[in-house]
């Protein structure tokens, strides 16, 4: 193939470009344009450091995390922070591994043996030191759906489970006419879809069916998805799937949901239909107890509550840290991150971006805890 | 790969000998038909002086037709999906490109909903990565070839030959578990840009001992000779003469190894993950790269920003493997022996 001079000249002008470019500045300009990041709740002194932390886990967190590092890495031009949003599984093996400095989790880690293995006790092997999971958003799961011509929809833990099982297959079904009254439901075939990488949402969803509906829900609990439907991988996959396909029906997070603008039903715990927003989530996280000792702050949520206006699926994630890392610098980076993380001023941001705040009593342990690692 | 015809055509010492044989073989069949089954009328031996006379030419006009129109139509059904990707391509992610921070600035503190920043940490991250990936895999490449064509005899040859094909065989994301049990999971090394590269490098060699092979093999035999007969030594004949007249192949090769290894996903996945940070250090931290970049914006292609973002470095990435190519022809022309 003989080369043209035209060709020849494309060539030369493109590298060109790239050569004059490379003169340019570089970093983009320190307040992020979009984003809504206010600058009027400034944290005071932010210990900045210079260099890079890394992160991985949890994409329920990512957007949350990712606006936290931006309004970090805006006030410390030298510190690089990356998260990467692999799933909570892969997180907390790449945690183990020391691949990483620390690990979003949308569970705390298991104190009991899973499959021959002890998450706690591999992760206080890998600190030197017992690990934390420090509770630091919490995110409401919605059960999203796309049928034709229904707006509205209403369902119960029992009819979920139903559902999600592969025992209802129609959307006209009479267990969830039951609960429609007045609702046109069509007869398309329902169309399940779950998260096929190993997901915290994955957990929360199947812990909420399995407290609320015991009889309906048969299988065990966990990361990996043991009931019907077809898998897609991530959060994202879920969501859009479920947005090109007529009688498709999911859990995800709920920022997710509203970025591809997913209809969401309506939860009836028994005292009436709960519609997903900031207060009813606020209602379950203020049941939420503490189950760990210490700094150790896992949270053990009351799926099954029947709290009037309490919307009862909502995941917690964790940011899983060593409380002393045997790099004393690498254990400071961490503290100062996640003290801005923890901050009035980030976590009051989070809401818009679908995510409900830390009760405030819980907010105040988890800022000590910040503090008290070293 | 179109020089490869070329210069086959102009030593033409293999090609056509196969061709010959293939001719043999349809004429034994064609002979072979009438005796099978029914012969249809004035094409059978039998058929009179006339129409053994016109029939074969028409016989031949309509095999060439529809040979033409096959071949027409396979063109056309490949053209296809090409001409519409490019278009899909271009036509999203165009306008990011024509931005003016596209070629200057990385994502730092872009969030994923957020427009702006650029592409420039990925651009210089895939660069980074694909010439430490060809600094490492050419020379052993290209001195593997060398030992195949011009050394090698017997058992240790055949091996090398051997692992080589088996090596061309591995799917990239067995190679990148590889290097992570290796890497990672034995040493208790950090993932890294490096890491990455390692696994890049098992992916081109056998591309580029594959190409260079063949293209020493179109080395004409009477250069070599006419080398001896001067009193050249073997070495200096292989790197003044046979290297030097293959050398425009050579970069071919080279490059073909560097498009396929550019775009690969699954290594970077599990050894590199990304930044959208500037990276220059590819021994630690994570790495930001295109098929990266084009993967994290994947995950949130509800948000138009994003999306855009995707398609943006697409198009980069097939602009860069184009560049690549472009550059490497330019190379390749300057470098040949006039003939």
């Amino acid at each position: 193939m003989s080369v043209s001079r035209t060709t020849v000249l494309g060539a030369l002008a493109l590298s060109g470009a790239l050569l004059l470019s490379a003169c340019a500045s570089e970093n983009n300009s320190p307040a992020p344009a979009a984003g809504g990041s206010g600058s009027s709740g400034s944290t005071g002194s932010t210990d900045c450091f210079s260099g890079n932390l890394k992160a991985e886990g949890s994409s329920a967190q990512k957007n949350a995390i990712d606006e936290a590092i931006s309004v970090f890495q805006t006030k410390c031009a030298d510190a690089t922070i990356d998260y990467n949003p692999s799933g909570s599984g892969s997180g907390i093996k790449q945690f183990i591994a020391k691949q990483v400095d620390f690990a979003g989790s949308d569970s705390a880690l298991k104190t009991v043996a899973v499959d021959g293995l002890v998450e706690a006790d591999d992760a206080a092997k890998a600190c030197g030191s017992p690990a934390w999971n420090l509770p630091m958003v919490t995110g409401p799961i919605a059960v999203a759906y796309n049928v034709a011509g229904v707006d509205k929809l209403v369902l119960d833990a029992e009819v979920t489970a139903k559902i999600f099982d592969g025992k209802v297959t129609t959307w006209n079904d009479p267990a969830i006419a039951k609960l429609n009254a007045g609702v046109k439901l069509p007869s398309t075939p329902i169309k399940v879809y779950f998260r096929s990488d190993d997901s915290g949402t994955t957990e929360n969803f199947t812990k909420y069916l399995k407290a609320a509906a015991p009889d309906a829900w048969s299988y065990e609990t966990g990361k990996k998805w043991t009931g019907k439907g077809e898998g897609k991988e991530k959060s994202a996959g879920v969501a859009t799937a479920v947005k090109g396909q007529d009688g498709g029906i999911t859990y995800v997070e709920l920022s997710y949901a509203k970025q591809n603008t997913l209809k969401m039903a309506e939860i009836d715990t028994g005292s009436g239909p709960v519609e997903l927003n900031a207060e009813s989530v606020g209602k379950t996280v203020a049941t939420a107890k503490p189950v760990g000792s210490g700094n150790d702050l896992a949270l053990k949520i009351d799926y099954a509550t029947k709290e009037a206006g309490a919307y009862p699926i909502i995941l917690v994630t964790y940011e899983v840290v060593c409380s002393k890392y045997s790099d004393a610098a690498q254990g400071s980076k961490v503290r100062a991150f996640l003290t801005t993380f923890a901050s009035d001023a980030v976590q009051g941001q989070l809401e818009e971006l679908g995510y409900a705040p830390l009760p405030t009593e819980v907010a105040t342990k988890v800022q000590t805890a910040v503090k008290a690692i070293s | 790969m179109s020089t490869l015809t070329r210069e086959g055509r102009a030593t033409g010492d293999r090609r056509p000998r196969p061709q010959h044989e293939d001719q043999r073989r349809d004429r034994r069949r064609d002979d072979q038909v009438p005796d099978e089954g029914a012969t249809p009328p004035g094409q059978g031996p039998d058929a009179g002086p006339l129409a053994e006379m016109g029939s074969p030419q028409r016989g031949r006009a309509v095999k060439d037709a529809v040979a033409r129109v096959v071949m027409w139509g396979a063109f056309g059904v490949v053209m296809i999906p090409l001409v519409w990707i490019l278009y899909t391509v271009v036509s999203r992610g165009v306008h990011l490109l024509l931005s003016s921070t596209w070629w200057t600035n990385n994502q730092r503190n872009i969030n994923s909903g957020d427009v702006g920043g650029g592409a420039r940490h990925a651009i210089e991250g895939t660069l980074m990565m694909a010439g430490i990936t060809a600094v490492i895999a050419v020379p052993i490449g290209i001195l593997t070839a060398v030992y195949l064509v011009e050394y090698g005899r017997g058992g240790l040859a055949r091996a090398i030959s051997f692992t080589v094909d088996i090596l061309s065989g591995i799917p990239s994301i067995v190679a990148a578990l590889f290097i992570y049990a290796v890497w990672v999971t034995t040493f208790g090394i950090e993932r890294s840009g490096f890491a990455a590269a390692l696994a890049l490098v098992l992916l081109m060699i056998p591309v580029v001992v594959r190409s260079t092979e063949s293209m020493l093999t179109l080395v004409p035999n009477e250069l070599r000779e006419a080398a001896y007969a001067l009193g050249v030594p073997k070495w200096v004949t292989v790197v003044k003469v046979v290297l030097r007249t293959a050398f425009s192949g050579i970069v071919t090769g080279v490059l073909l190894g560097l498009a396929r290894i550019m775009g690969e996903t699954a290594p970077l996945l599990i050894l590199a993950p990304y930044t959208k940070n500037f990276q220059r250090d590819l021994f630690s931290g994570n790495f930001p790269t295109l098929p990266m970049m084009i993967n994290q914006d994947r995950g949130d292609i509800g948000l138009a920003a994003a999306a855009e973002r995707m398609w943006g470095a697409s198009l980069t990435l097939i602009l860069l493997v184009l560049l690549l190519n472009l550059v490497g022809r330019i190379i390749a022309r300057a470098g040949s022996v006039k003939t």
